[in-house]
């Protein structure tokens, strides 16, 4: 990293992977503005430190490239429970949600048949069209669909705002880490499967797995549909990370380029290509949030259907 | 040398699976599109399964490019 940053003829295009990355300590844009905390699980022992500082100077760790490591042997710790900077933008999109949403159910225990005013018409919109366009839809199970609305509204609201938080200037992209849309697409596996279990019981779920299929050809088809099960979440992990990412690493590439050919010449280009690119990936960011929301309704309704 | 061939290789993947997905979605919106304007009254139903079907599109062309990446920022 050390070669990017002072100019000389590092591979930029990691440098650029790592400002994406996750970091210790709470960041808006480049800058740092609050510690985080340190929270290491090694060798049986939990240890937690107010910050990097803090970490280093107890002497037992010390930061490598962004990652704590172990003084002795130079080893990552073998878990990092860190409070780290994605965590405090998931915290800052619940508490965003939270507030609002909570302003908007007062309104409607108050004065339930009043018109809705300003945020509660987002919030309707919103909610109608993942009922009816989404969910039920793609869910034949009535009770099914009902009880887990909850879940895809709740999935759908909050892959949104951490996307737009992202778009804000200085905001960072929760979900254009792994680890993020991994626990994502982790709770939406349960919830397809689990759905699926509870809705037409294990034997007709265990049928699934033949794909339809007249048993002799099963040695095949259920590794097949076992591979699928999995790879099902692990495209929808892929897809919500890979968009969120790629949008910023060409907005990253686009401002690169004045630094690359080191006149102001290119900057018009450059900053008209970013417009373009900002408003496409505002548009990714509300097609995203809507994709995984069907992916995962689409999924969960070919899970529980009823086999023949 | 080695690093050479690994980056030669990345973007070489990237132009082929983006080839795919290209031709993939191009035949997809052609497909839809025929379909929205014989019948606009199931347009929004038609856009639905689009963006599914696109969406399923870009995942495998993204999994290429994650390969890619891998490939790119080979450092060994």
């Amino acid at each position: 990293m050390s070669a990017a940053h002072t100019g000389t003829n590092g591979n930029v295009f990691t440098y650029l992977l790592s400002k994406l990355g996750d970091h210790h300590g709470f960041y808006v844009g480049p800058y740092k503005v609050l510690d985080l905390p340190v929270i290491l699980w090694d060798g049986g022992t939990l240890r937690a430190y107010p910050s990097t500082a803090a970490m280093e100077a107890a002497g037992l760790y010390r930061m490598v490239e962004g990652h704590p490591v172990r003084v002795a042997d130079g080893q990552r710790p073998a878990l990092d429970l860190s409070v780290t900077n994605l965590v405090v933008y998931q915290w800052i999109g619940m508490l965003l949600l939270g507030v609002a949403l909570w302003r908007a159910v007062v309104r409607y225990r108050r004065s339930p048949l009043r018109p809705p005013r300003g945020l509660q018409n987002i919030l309707e919109a919103i909610v109608l069209f993942i009922r009816d366009q989404v969910v039920r839809p793609n869910i034949s199970s009535t009770t099914l669909s009902n009880r887990l609305l909850p879940y895809f509204l709740t999935l759908f609201v909050f892959i949104l705002t951490l996307n737009l938080l992202g778009l804000l200037p200085g905001g960072h992209t929760a979900t254009g880490s792994l680890a993020v849309t991994g626990t994502l697409a982790a709770t939406a596996f349960t919830i397809i499967n689990g759905g699926a279990i509870a809705s037409i019981g294990f034997k007709k779920w265990l049928k699934h797995l033949l794909g339809g299929g007249p048993i002799w050809l099963s040695p095949i088809l259920v590794p097949i549909e076992i591979i699928g099960m999995f790879a099902k979440a692990f495209a929808l992990c892929v897809r919500l990370f890979a968009n969120m990412t790629a949008g910023h690493i060409a907005l990253l590439s686009l401002v690169g380029l004045i630094f690359f050919f080191k006149t102001v010449l290119i900057a018009p280009v450059s900053v008209a290509f970013s417009v373009f690119v900002y408003f496409l990936e505002t548009l990714v960011a509300f097609l995203q949030a809507y994709i995984f929301t069907i992916l995962t309704a689409v999924f969960l309704g070919l899970a529980s259907e009823e086999t023949h | 040398m080695e690093l050479g061939l690994a980056w030669l290789a990345a973007g070489i993947g990237v132009g082929i699976s983006v080839l795919g997905a290209g031709t993939g979605i191009g035949r997809l919106g052609a497909a839809a599109l025929e379909a929205a304007s014989r019948q606009p009254e199931t347009a929004a139903e038609t856009r639905t399964l689009m963006l599914i079907a696109a969406a399923l599109i870009e995942g495998i062309a993204l999994i290429a490019c994650i390969v890619c990446i891998l490939l790119a920022v080979k450092t060994s």
